[in-house]
């Protein structure tokens, strides 16, 4: 009887394909949930306390750095005239790059029910706040006046004044901080059955106080899993347009300027191709490691990583696209200010950053080219050195968008050049700190995988499941 | 204010007691209400902190009591002895109740010495006019009659023989307000670019000592007077078409032409310039003699001499640095230790304060009362506008109390203008005729601040060449032949810091050099294939920059006479090869705060004997550790860009047009606006505009500075200029010709020979600016008036604005520039707070102090508009009317003395900004040469352009190529000049700009109700 049924309702061997599981090694239910809230649980690794102490070494750059900046005035960074923004624009919209992953990741991959997702999308998405928070720090402190910063709230006054609602930096305020509230809330929400799960387990009554706290009495019962479907559903329709209009308006600092290299129409799209191409990047570079440290290759499987990568390689191509076409209109235009800040400014041997923008083409463009190669994208160590170039690469795009523009502009008695300072360097590399810090608490203190989305996926979840080698059930005739 | 080329008539502006802005006397002819740099900076040698404040005996600090009880022992001495062993050496102030003094001085004390030096002043100019034309005859040049000159390494505009009326009169010969307008023409030859070779129609570099050859050929070209000493002088490598058709040229501007030599050349060559001059008809014409005797002195090396015969006890230093800058060749500071007591009178406690027996502060000339002979030869007032700070004395006090004039009760010193008024009694009795009113006539003179009429006639005088004839073979200095083993070196005033006098002043070491660029320091300027056969260019200069974005020099070794000097050089192109120029002035090792160790000294090379021009040095490189110089302007090409817009008038009469489709607009289709911005309301508000002259703009850098000190703009060290933090409101942006990127990939090396073009650019006040919608605060906005203003304190310094200035006249304020260090602005809250208070007080009121974290930038001088409304509002009474037509100045233009720069109101018909500008408004069609830059990007500048327009004469060698580069790309570009008409023509028919620039087109311009 029951090989007849699995002949009748299973999938028919040898007339089609079978689709690879996302989570291997048939894993049960149980070894999922004990695996991954594992990392959470027992004695915490020796590594992790290393590398805490070590990233939050590096993080102590940033309040320092903040200290002296703000003690002293924004002189201490290399930044000059006619190059005003240099290092710190660059680095805020290299972490809001960054952090665009994840919620593309939760929120459009969730409508489009690609169901890989489940497995990474809490780590990217708190990557992405991560990101966000390194990411604000220097907009917030790059103006002279960071204590009168208020001045960029709308906030009704007596002297009647308003922000510039014309101006794109405002215009940024309002995006990067409503994407940020946005992606935590989703963040969290997705959190919420998770939480319950780890104070279930938790056995220290103070674990359980605060994981009860965060799991805000969720108990799993059906109403509760109506509302949460729907909340998530919702958020995750209003995340998806913030995935497009963060970056597309970050962009549009430059390109609503007039500054040849800046003033470029094809920013828009591609500044989000380059945001999800550096995230995905990423994605990846965190990913490994913890796939490898914490033996999560059942569910972060190849088929991920194969994923990602090819996420890679067409965002990588977009960019590389973008990257040739506004070479070849600013030739077109036949406004020779325009060509004069591609050639003499980027492209040609001579120019004075032609180091930065052939890095930044070899980085982007021609690196992740690789990954049309299978054996690139399946050899887990490849995948993570490959993804190292859009790592750097898109630092050096933002940098050469920003410095070799307004290094060379329309006045040649203006022209100069840009150079960084130790602080410069020492404030970013601190981010990186922070950034790391961040994701390690994260690890440790919550669940890095989503126990419940992850068991969705499971073949046990399909109600039409019928488990080959389980014994034949007969409650439900009885 | 008293300069030893003749003072400047000025007219001061005191807030609450305290003086903070300098502008020209507007009564006085010369000025006019203009002034100069060095005017405009003197305002704050006053409040310098770090002037002598103090009485110093033997290097201990002491007090006027102590000093004035030894002056007076000493004094009984010297007059029991007539003055035996007493010497003083004295500046050439040119101070009437000085000389008188003087005088006086020499009859109370006769065996006493008088000797005068002054660094800055070559007595070859003196010498060689004086054998011309006699003794005490000093000329004086016309420049307002002269059709055609020739400069021959003078200055005229800017340097040593530099003064007002010559830049207006250049000036007001080469205005073009149309097709139709006549221009005066200027050769200049020059071993070093000046700003009056950047501003001549043809200039030819030469070496300094070849000039004589240049003249000698000249001086047979027009027919001078036989002058035989000239005859054997080798032929030195000229282009002759280029000596026969200058002198062609002169020849036929008959007595309309001028010929001048600078303070480098010798007596010998004065001399011949005054022959061509006379052969010419010059004299009564463009050459006037006027008479000016002084006082005999001795010079400092017939005192020198004295005191090394062991002559002299006693030696009394009124003002001036000698140990710092006296003739290397008498080894002054050893004379001056081994006179046994030394008194010097001081501005600062210098080199020449070191190991004197007493050192006394000497007060600034706005401190004290005194008089001068201004430019012209007329007679100025000095009227002190505040008590000394530093308790400083005035030389005139010092010697009035050696001379045992009655002091008040109490008193040491002769207080008040008693001592000017006895010179100015008895100057006027020579003037006037009848009943001499004195108080009417002093207060006169106290309130005009000089006496009218009192500038000497000029003289009909007869050439006395040939009496003179074998003086001037004496002094002649043959040319030889230069080679990289045999070069030239030509010492000049520093055109900011002078002789030397200035260098504590932050505004002009920070003042970028009008051809280099150079701030704060100064370098052997010589041309780029000078440094390549030389050995010494290495590849850093290609680009000049050095990994960390800073410019950089190798160091040489300047050998002449067995002297050396260790100096860093840069390459200037224009520069005349195997020349070598070295700015004086820098390299104090004991000053005030600021000079202390800034730049080289040149003077350890300048000997008395030949104090202008050497020959025979040579130069190595030293090796070693680079020299970092603070450079403003790191690019010199325009690179083909329509910027600076030029072209000969010829070319101009034909295409009156031409300035507005040049470069990127012969392409660019008219602008046109989708959202047209509410219009300004010309109707009830004043609508300010500008317009800056680029033909007759001499760069003289007045403008930045007077800018500077209307807008407490502060100064930011070399290190911040070096980074690129400058902070002037107003600059001006050099170019010369060619591609810089194409030289340096060819030769790697400047041009040699190019033009140069300059362009002075503050705010353009965009009536589309680029900057204010950027803002995220509206910290910058437009007001109704079209200002495009800054509130300070609303402005969080997201520097966005900076970025997206397509004209990059923003300015940060990177750190709190005004309340710290300079040399501790990276220590933050560690390093030490707060301003000076001399400093405070030479704050304008009427101009916030900027903080650190703002962005500021030229304002037109909006505290100065509101002023003038307001004072107009009080005054007539009637609350809605305009200030009256052209009644208020922005400070560039008051301080321009070629009035260059005219500020006014759009809204008024009768202004003259409108006149140049044009207003379809009120039907003015303005000048067809101006033109607004970047004009494509719609921005609107209410600052349009005029452009330059030069006057070759076409029969000139490379007459063709004269201010051309932008005409000739265009042409080439369509292939003949037939398809330029058309472009051009069809152009001006679609452009209604043609008669009103672009900001007043008909989208934006109000229609009256």
């Amino acid at each position: 009887m029951s090989e007849h049924a699995i002949t009748t309702f299973g999938p028919a061997k040898g007339n089609m394909l079978e689709r690879r599981p996302l989570v291997s090694n048939q894993r049960s239910m149980g070894w999922i949930t004990n695996h991954i809230a594992g990392m959470l649980e027992g004695k915490i690794p020796l590594w992790w306390w290393i590398a805490l102490v070590l990233s939050a070494g590096v993080a102590t750059l940033v309040p320092f750095q903040l200290m002296y900046l703000v003690g002293t005035g924004v002189g201490i960074w290399g930044s000059n005239q006619p190059v005003s923004w240099a290092w710190d624009i660059t680095n805020f919209v290299f972490w809001i790059g960054i952090g665009h992953a994840g919620t593309l990741i939760s929120a459009i991959l969730f409508l489009t029910r690609q169901k890989w997702r489940t497995s990474i999308n809490r780590a990217a998405e708190a990557m992405t706040i991560f990101a966000v928070i390194c990411a604000g720090i220097f907009p917030a402190f790059h103006v002279g006046r960071v204590w009168m910063a208020w001045f960029l709230a709308p906030i009704p006054n007596a002297n009647a004044i308003w922000p510039n609602f014309k101006s794109p930096l405002l215009w940024d305020v309002f995006a990067v901080s409503t994407y940020f509230t946005v992606s935590l809330i989703f963040w969290y929400i997705g959190l919420v059955p998770d939480l319950a799960t780890i104070r279930d387990r938790a056995t220290g009554k103070i674990r359980k106080w605060i994981y009860g706290f965060l799991a805000l009495g969720w108990r799993g019962g059906n109403r509760q899993w109506r509302h949460y479907e729907k909340a998530y559903l919702i958020l995750a329709g209003i995340s998806t347009p913030l995935v497009l209009s963060v970056h597309s308006i970050v962009s549009f600092d430059f390109a609503t300027s007039v500054i040849p290299g800046w003033h470029t129409t094809i920013f828009p799209p591609y500044f989000v191709a380059g945001a999800i191409f550096g995230g995905f990047a990423m994605v990846l570079t965190l990913m490994i490691p913890v796939r490898a440290i914490f033996g999560l290759e059942d569910m972060i499987t190849r088929k991920h990583i194969d994923n990602m990568a090819k996420i890679v390689v067409m965002t990588g191509s977009i960019v590389g696209y973008a990257y040739l076409m506004e070479l070849f209109i600013a030739w077109y235009s036949g406004n020779p200010n325009e060509w004069w800040a591609f050639l003499h400014n980027r492209v040609l041997p001579s120019a004075p950053y032609a180091w930065a923008y052939w890095s930044m083409m070899f980085c982007n463009v021609i690196a992740p080219q690789l990954f049309w190669f299978k054996a690139c994208r399946t050899n887990v160590l490849a995948v993570w050195v490959i993804v190292q170039f859009p790592n750097i690469g898109m630092w050096f795009e933002r940098f050469v968008i920003i410095c070799t523009s307004l290094h060379r502009d329309f006045l040649p008695s203006s022209w100069g050049m840009f150079v960084p300072s130790i602080n410069d360097i020492l404030l970013f590399t601190g981010t990186f700190g922070l950034f790391l810090f961040l994701f390690l608490l994260f690890l440790r203190f919550l669940p890095a995988i989503t126990i419940f989305e992850v068991k969705a996926v499971l073949p046990e979840a399909d109600p039409h499941y019928h488990d080959p080698e389980a014994k034949p059930q007969h409650g439900a005739a009885h | 204010m008293p300069r030893r080329t003749g003072g400047l008539p000025l007219l001061v502006t005191s807030y609450n007691g305290r003086p903070i802005k300098i502008e020209g006397n507007p009564l006085h002819p010369a000025s006019k209400g203009k002034s100069d740099l060095l005017a405009q900076a003197s305002i704050l040698n006053l409040y310098d902190p770090d002037r002598s404040h103090r009485f110093v005996q033997a290097g201990k600090r002491s007090d006027a009591t102590s000093c004035f009880r030894a002056l007076a022992e000493a004094k009984t001495l010297w007059q029991q002895g007539g003055g035996k062993g007493l010497a003083i050496l004295s500046e050439d102030n040119l101070s009437p109740t000085e000389d008188r003094l003087q005088t006086e001085f020499q009859a109370k004390y006769p065996s006493a010495l008088w000797a005068t030096y002054e660094p800055g002043r070559a007595g070859s100019v003196q010498s060689g006019v004086e054998t011309a034309y006699g003794k005490g005859a000093v000329l004086r040049h016309r420049y307002d009659l002269a059709k055609v000159i020739l400069s021959l390494d003078a200055d005229f505009l800017t340097g040593e023989e530099s003064s007002l009326a010559n830049v207006r009169g250049f000036a007001d010969g080469r205005r073009v307000e149309g097709p139709d307008s006549s221009m005066n023409r200027l050769y200049a030859v020059e071993s070093r670019y000046t700003n009056t070779g950047a501003a001549a129609d043809h200039r030819l570099r030469l070496p300094s000592s070849h000039i004589v050859a240049l003249v000698a050929q000249l001086a047979a070209a027009v027919g001078a007077q036989n002058l035989p000493i000239f005859s054997a002088l080798p032929e030195v490598s000229v282009d002759p078409n280029w000596i026969r058709e200058a002198a062609a040229d002169l020849l036929a501007a008959g007595s309309k032409a001028l010929v001048v030599a600078g303070s480098t050349q010798s007596a010998a060559v004065h001399l011949a310039v005054a022959a061509i001059n006379e052969a010419l008809g010059n004299q009564g014409s463009t050459v006037e003699v006027i008479r000016l005797p002084r006082p005999s002195s001795l010079s400092i090396v017939e005192l020198a001499a004295q005191i090394k015969a062991g002559q002299i006890t006693d030696l009394i230093l009124l003002g001036g640095n000698p140990v710092y800058n006296a003739p290397v060749d008498l080894a002054w500071a050893e004379l001056q230790k081994s006179v046994k007591n030394v008194y010097r009178l001081g501005v600062y406690e210098d080199e020449s304060s070191e190991a004197v027996a007493w050192h006394l502060p000497q007060a600034h000339y706005l401190e004290c009362w005194g008089d001068t002979l201004l430019q012209d030869g007329s007679y100025g007032c000095i009227q002190p506008l505040i008590l000394p700070l530093h308790g400083g004395i005035s030389v005139s006090q010092l010697l009035a109390y050696l001379l045992n004039v009655p002091a008040p009760e109490g008193k040491e010193l002769i207080d008040g203008p008693a001592l000017v008024q006895e010179t100015f009694k008895r100057k006027s009795s020579t003037l006037q005729t009848g009943v001499f009113d004195f108080e009417n006539a002093w207060n006169l003179f106290v309130r005009d601040g000089f006496q009218a009429k009192s500038a000497p006639d000029a003289t009909k005088s007869p050439f006395l060449f040939s009496g003179a004839a074998a003086v001037a073979e004496n002094r002649m200095s043959r040319p030889q032949a230069l080679g990289k083993d045999n070069l030239e070196i030509v010492f000049v005033n520093d055109g900011k810091v002078d002789d030397g006098r200035y260098v504590n002043n932050g505004w002009l070491q920070e003042l970028p050099d009008a051809v280099t660029k150079l701030t704060w320091d100064n370098a052997a300027l010589m041309s780029p294939a000078t440094a390549q056969e030389l050995g010494i260019y290495s590849g850093v200069q290609v680009q000049g920059i050095t990994a960390d974005g800073i410019y950089r020099s190798d160091v040489i070794t300047l050998t002449v006479d067995g002297r050396s000097l260790d100096m860093p050089f840069l390459i200037v192109p224009g520069h005349a090869d195997y020349s070598i120029t070295l700015p004086l002035g820098y390299g104090h090792e004991k000053t005030g705060r600021v000079g202390q160790g800034v730049g080289f000294n040149a003077y350890r090379l300048r000997s008395s004997q030949n104090p202008s021009v050497l020959t025979g040095a040579t130069v190595v490189k030293k090796g070693g550790k680079l020299h970092p110089f603070a450079v403003t302007q790191e690019h010199w090409s325009m690179e083909g860009r329509d910027i600076v817009r030029e072209g000969p008038i010829a070319y101009y009469k034909e295409h009156p047009g031409f300035v507005r489709s040049l470069g990127i607009e012969s392409h660019t289709p008219e602008n046109l606006n989708f959202y047209t911005a509410p219009p300004f309301d010309y109707e009830k508000y004043h609508q300010w505009g500008m317009s800056i002259d680029l033909t007759t703009c001499i760069g003289c850098n007045a403008c930045v500075v007077a800018c500077q000190a209307e807008n407490n703009i502060p100064i930011v060290g070399k290190d911040q200029v070096a980074k690129g933090r400058e902070m002037h409101w107003m600059r001006i942006d050099r170019y010369f010709s060619g591609s810089q990127r194409d030289i340096e990939r060819k030769m790697g090396v400047m041009p040699t020979d190019p033009e140069m073009v300059l362009q002075p650019l503050t705010c353009l006040h965009c009536e589309n600016a680029p900057c204010e919608t950027v803002c995220p605060v509206n910290a910058t906005v437009h007001n109704e008036e079209g200002l495009n203003v800054m509130a300070y304190n609303r402005c969080i310094g997201t520097r966005y604005c900076a970025n997206n200035c397509p004209y990059k006249v923003r300015r940060f304020n990177w750190f709190d520039y005004n309340q710290r260090q300079l040399d501790q602005l990276y220590w933050g809250p560690l390093g030490p707070k707060g301003v000076e208070e001399t400093l405070k007080l030479s704050k304008n009121p009427n101009v916030t102090v900027r903080m650190r974290g703002v962005m500021e930038k030229c304002t037109f001088c909006v505290q100065r508009i509101e002023t003038a409304k307001i004072d107009h509002k009080i005054t007539t009474e009637r609350r809605e009317i305009k200030i009256p037509t052209d009644s208020l100045q922005t400070a560039c233009q008051q301080s321009c003395p070629a009035d260059a720069i005219v500020f006014g109101d759009l809204s008024d018909p009768k202004s003259r900004v409108n006149q140049i500008k044009g207003n379809e408004m009120f039907g003015i069609k303005g000048y067809s040469h101006d033109y607004n830059l970047l004009d494509y990007l719609n921005t609107r500048p209410r600052l349009s352009y005029l452009a330059r327009i030069r006057n070759p004469n076409p029969r000139m060698p490379g007459a063709d190529k004269v201010g051309r580069a932008l005409i000739d790309a265009y042409e080439k570009k369509h292939h003949h000049a037939e398809g330029h008409d058309k472009a051009h023509d069809a152009k001006q028919g679609l452009k209604p700009g043609a008669a009103t620039p672009a900001g007043h087109s008909q989208e934006t311009a109000p229609t009256p109700h």
